[in-house]
């Protein structure tokens, strides 16, 4: 068994370093994407710095909260598109019948797809959270917690993707808004959840992961709180269960190409 | 023994049907009208062991999807598939360390690569020890001749050079059954008959199944010994190939009438 | 000129089949829009008080309407192709066309704006009538005017983008540059109006892209003056005509270039 986790690791780490290469045969390109990338974070900013000059705090943040904020978001968002940048185009993948290469494989077929290719802009996404993170690093315990949440974060947005993708396998036109909704929450991820109040605040905590992605993991680093932990950790878990399951379940109905040349 | 058991195989697609313009489109949407497409039905057949089998049809016929239920891509709606007594749809993984797949429109190999990093990359796929996968990498590259280029990006490969690396990547686990899905299409007559003498040696020299489906007559009549026709989801023709020479009409005019004769196909 | 009608309006009845998938993108609007809602009206302690001469209706129409801009014209599409016909090579074919590729390009452009436009600024009608309330001071006499100048706002700003996918002919990546031209619009001219920045950075942002591109008639339509229609419309047609004279002398060396080295 601890043999065949191995050989599955071995492939997955392949697979991701492989694509890595693939980008880097154009130094410049690469290098520009990632530099751009993390300037494009930064100039948000901005608009921090106008909001902060009008009130002393947002929604119950301060610029020190905001940074943090955008630096678990950042990185979340950075790793999950680094690792796992297909999940975020499954869809098409689905509907094109483009997964048959991953199924003749005698390896686990979601984590082949998953690993399948990067996004390099993403590396700088990635970078501008860590740089930001380390900002908070004052103890090994911070440190831990904040790794943490990065692995949590990415698993939750990459699950979140994973099941809104795997509905192609039932409705063709879920694709747009699956995009729209994965993109969405990034929008919210990166503000304070003190202005959402009512039902946009459950929506947030139970329906789009915001909340256990990264509003929860701010409010435990500024003061720790073990049940909130234990929330996140829970909801990880299940979201990452429900994706894969969802995606095996779709899987059997999986057509191939051979739908799209019935179409023809 | 059987490499390959099929019984009662069947597979229907559902699409959409939607009417012309405007209207239909709101209709579509109001109504949705589903059609069913019956891509194979109801097929029973065997392949012994060693046996290079020809699977044949017309466009839409169900080729297709038949080899992807074999080779575990495709969840059958009904019937039994073992192959080499594995059942694709409950062992997929175990199934898969034993086949090898070449489909020729489709590219598993990773471009920007050579091809030697690429039969590693394979090779880990397959679980084979560092060692083997350098035995084996020797072997192939000799059968197939990939020493001059075996270190060169396979983008910068030509098509020919390209599909024998195909070839290699799908054997470096030594399968028992080779699935290909028309392996010629789009090349050269010198690198068809290439493709072909390879194929041939394989098969005597390491007693593989070959389940071959192709358009081409070249194909059929220099490596099989037996061939399925299916048209319309269901088989049409299982005979061997001495059986059909000895019938005196050229095998290209034999496989012409049958398409013909049993009208129309099931997508059109 | 009639080449051009006839681009607009073929690309004007595709889009028309497109209509579902273009309101897909209703939803990442409406996130933007929320949650700029949710923010002033945090940030605004009552309705009445005014911040940098804005009301809280003035501030959300403000933001409203820069994103339906951005949302509803997709300049972003038009450049894109751009620099996907220069680096494929695909140029070549088409500046042998019997029209000016730039004209083609924004032919096509606004054929792609003239629907989905009119749908987001019903959908911007839709939100700010249920969310925010009316916007004030509005009046129909002057919207002939308002729309001129928006109307003129999204060419300038194609203009510009496509300006800058015509480096692709002298560099492989012009991506950053849209970017940096994307952020000085989004960051600076999108999320608030220029009056809330230092009063020592003011002046430097109306001599940019942002005055004409988004300030200008999104300020135009929460907030009305001749006068002001006047000095926008003016700055707008001298964006244009130096916007075109610019692109149409790039793409001239650009294919002098090409030409050259033979794509």
């Amino acid at each position: 068994m601890s043999t065949a986790v191995k050989n599955q690791l071995r492939v997955c780490v392949l697979s991701i370093k492989y694509n890595i290469m693939k980008e880097m045969i154009n130094k410049v390109t690469f290098l520009t994407n990632i530099c751009f990338m993390m300037l494009n974070n930064a100039s948000i900013l901005v608009q921090w710095f106008v909001l902060f000059r009008l009130r002393k705090d947002v929604g119950g943040y301060t610029m020190r909260e905001i940074l943090l904020l955008w630096g678990l978001t950042a990185a979340s968002f950075g790793l999950s598109h680094v690792l796992f940048a297909r999940v975020f185009s499954l869809p098409e993948l689905i509907i094109s019948g483009k997964l048959d290469s991953y199924l003749v494989q005698p390896k686990n077929v979601l984590l082949g797809v998953m690993t399948s290719s990067t996004n390099i802009s993403a590396v700088g996404d990635l970078l501008y959270g860590v740089l930001l993170l380390s900002l908070f690093c004052s103890s090994i315990g911070r440190f831990f917690l904040l790794v943490l949440f990065t692995v949590t974060g990415t698993v939750i947005f990459t699950a979140f993707a994973l099941l809104l993708g795997s509905l192609s396998f039932w409705f063709v036109r879920m694709e747009i808004l699956g995009r729209q909704l994965t993109m969405g929450i990034i929008s919210f991820a990166t503000y304070p959840d003190g202005i959402f109040r009512g039902v946009s605040r459950f929506l947030l905590y139970f329906i789009i992961p915001v909340g256990m992605a990264v509003y929860h993991p701010v409010h435990i680093v500024v003061r720790f709180d073990a049940e909130m932990l234990a929330a996140v950790l829970l909801y990880t878990i299940l979201i990452a269960t429900a994706a894969a399951a969802v995606f095996y379940r779709g899987l059997r109905r999986y057509s191939s190409s051979s739908l799209m040349e019935a179409r023809m | 023994m059987q490499a390959i058991k099929v019984e009662n195989l069947s597979k229907t697609f559902r699409v959409k049907r939607k009417e012309k313009g405007m209207k239909g489109s709101i209709r579509a949407i109001l109504h949705p009208q589903t059609e069913e497409i019956r891509a194979v039905e109801r097929i029973s057949f065997e392949v012994e062991e060693g046996e290079m089998l020809a699977f044949i049809g017309p466009n839409g016929a169900g080729k297709s999807t038949t080899i992807k239920m074999l080779t575990g891509i495709l969840y059958p709606d009904g019937g039994k598939v073992q192959v080499l007594g594995i059942d694709p749809t409950k062992k997929r993984k175990q199934l898969a360390y034993r086949i090898g797949t070449v489909f020729g429109q489709k590219e598993q190999l990773w471009t920007h690569l050579t091809p030697y990093d690429n039969f590693q990359f394979f090779g880990a796929i397959y679980d084979i020890p560092d060692g083997e996968v350098q035995r084996r990498i020797g072997e192939l590259a000799e059968r197939f001749e990939l020493s001059s280029f075996i270190n060169t990006p396979v983008r910068n490969l030509s098509l020919g050079q390209r599909i024998r690396c195909e070839f290699a990547a799908s054997l470096i686990h030594r399968p028992s059954v080779l699935f290909l899905d028309e392996p010629t299409i789009g090349l050269d007559p010198v690198v068809k008959e290439s493709v072909r003498s390879l194929i041939r040696q394989m098969n005597e020299e390491l007693h593989t199944t070959v389940f071959l489906t192709s358009h081409d007559v070249g194909d059929i009549e220099k490596l099989c010994s037996r061939m399925i026709i299916v048209n319309a989801g269901k088989i049409v023709l299982d005979d061997s190939m001495e059986h059909l020479h000895r019938s005196g009409s050229s095998l290209e005019n034999t496989i012409m009438e049958i398409y013909k004769s049993e009208g129309r196909t099931a997508i059109s | 000129m009639r080449k051009y009608a006839v681009i607009y309006r073929s690309v004007l009845m595709e889009n028309l089949q497109y209509a579902a998938n273009i309101a897909m993108g209703f939803f990442a609007y409406f996130v933007f829009i929320f949650i700029f809602i949710r923010l002033w009206e945090y940030i605004y302690r009552t309705p009445e008080e005014v911040i940098a001469g804005y009301t809280k209706a003035q501030m959300i129409w403000y933001v409203m309407m820069t994103e339906m801009i951005w949302f509803g014209s997709n300049a972003g599409a038009a450049a894109r192709q751009v620099t996907m016909d220069i680096r494929s090579g695909n140029i070549a074919y088409l500046m042998n066309k019997p029209y000016h590729y730039t004209w083609y390009i924004l032919a096509k452009y606004t054929g792609e704006w003239s629907i989905r436009l009119p749908m987001y600024a019903g959908l911007a009608a839709v939100i700010g009538a249920w969310m925010v309330g009316p916007v004030p001071r509005f009046r129909i006499v002057t919207l002939p005017a308002m729309i001129l100048c928006l109307i003129l706002g999204i060419t300038i700003n194609a203009v510009f983008k496509i300006c800058i996918s015509l480096i692709s002919f002298w560099i492989e990546d012009a991506n950053p540059f849209q970017w940096l031209y994307d952020k000085l619009i989004l960051v600076v001219g999108t999320m608030f109006p220029v009056e809330i920045f230092p009063a020592a950075l003011q002046p430097v942002f109306k001599l940019t892209p942002i005055y004409t591109v988004c300030y200008g008639p999104a300020k135009l339509i929460v907030d009305f003056s001749a006068d002001k229609w006047v000095e926008i419309v003016l700055a707008q047609a001298l964006y244009l005509a130096a916007g075109c004279a610019f692109m149409f002398l790039v793409y001239r060396k650009g294919v002098r270039k090409l030409y050259v080295n033979g794509g």
